[in-house]
C-alpha cells in the first residue's frame, strides 16, 4: 500500500495524526500530478522530434533522440521554471512599492 | 498515492484545521504556478528547439532563448491587462 513510503497503514487518531496524514497524500498527489503532465508533455514533443516517420520499431537513433530529447526537455523546464519564478519575484516586489 | 488510509476529519482540532487549511492554500498555489510553467514549457519549446536533437543538454542559444520566451511572454500578459484595464476605463 505504502507505495512511496508514507508509513503506517493504521488509520490516524489524534488530530495531528490525521493533519499529517493529509498533507502528506496532498503532497503526494501534487507531486504525481506534477509528473504525469511533465511525462505526458516529453512524449508528446519528443515523439514529435524524434520519430517523424513512425517504422516497425524504434530505431537506435530514435532511442538516442528520446534520451537526449527528455533530458533536453527537463533542462528546458526548470530554466523555464527559474525565469518564471524570478520574474515573479520581481514584479512582486514592485507590487508593494 | 495511497488513498486508502482513511482518515476521520472530525478528529482535527480548530487549530489543525486553520493550519491545514492554510497548507491547502500555499499547496494550491504552488500547483497553479506548477501548471503555468508546463504550458510555458509547452509554447517556448515549439518556439525554441527548432533543430534536431543531438545533445541531452541545453546549449547557450537554447538557454536564452527560454529565458526570452518566459519573459516576453509575461511582457506581454501584463501588456493585455493593462490594455484591458485601459478598456474598462
Amino acid at each position: 500500500m505504502s507505495l512511496f513510503g508514507s508509513g503506517s497503514s493504521s488509520s490516524p487518531d489524534s488530530s495531528k495524526e490525521v493533519k499529517d496524514t493529509i498533507v502528506k497524500q496532498l503532497q503526494s498527489e501534487t507531486a504525481m500530478n506534477n509528473a504525469r503532465i511533465l511525462i505526458s508533455k516529453v512524449n508528446e514533443h519528443c515523439f514529435a522530434k524524434c520519430i517523424p516517420t513512425p517504422g516497425s520499431s524504434l530505431s537506435t537513433n530514435e532511442q538516442t533522440c528520446l534520451t537526449n530529447c527528455m533530458e533536453k526537455y527537463i533542462a528546458f523546464w526548470n530554466e523555464v521554471s527559474r525565469t518564471h519564478h524570478h520574474r515573479m519575484g520581481l514584479e512582486s516586489k514592485k507590487m508593494l512599492l | 498515492m495511497d488513498a486508502q488510509t482513511q482518515v476521520d476529519v472530525s478528529k482535527l482540532n480548530e487549530a489543525d484545521k486553520k493550519e491545514l487549511s492554510q497548507i491547502l492554500a500555499n499547496e494550491t498555489q504552488k500547483a497553479t504556478i506548477q501548471q503555468t510553467v508546463h504550458s510555458l514549457s509547452d509554447v517556448c519549446w515549439k518556439k525554441c528547439i527548432t533543430g534536431k536533437i543531438t545533445s541531452g543538454r541545453l546549449d547557450q542559444a537554447e538557454e536564452t532563448c527560454a529565458q526570452n520566451c518566459v519573459e516576453r511572454w509575461m511582457d506581454a500578459n501584463l501588456a493585455v491587462l493593462k490594455h484591458l484595464e485601459s478598456l474598462r476605463g
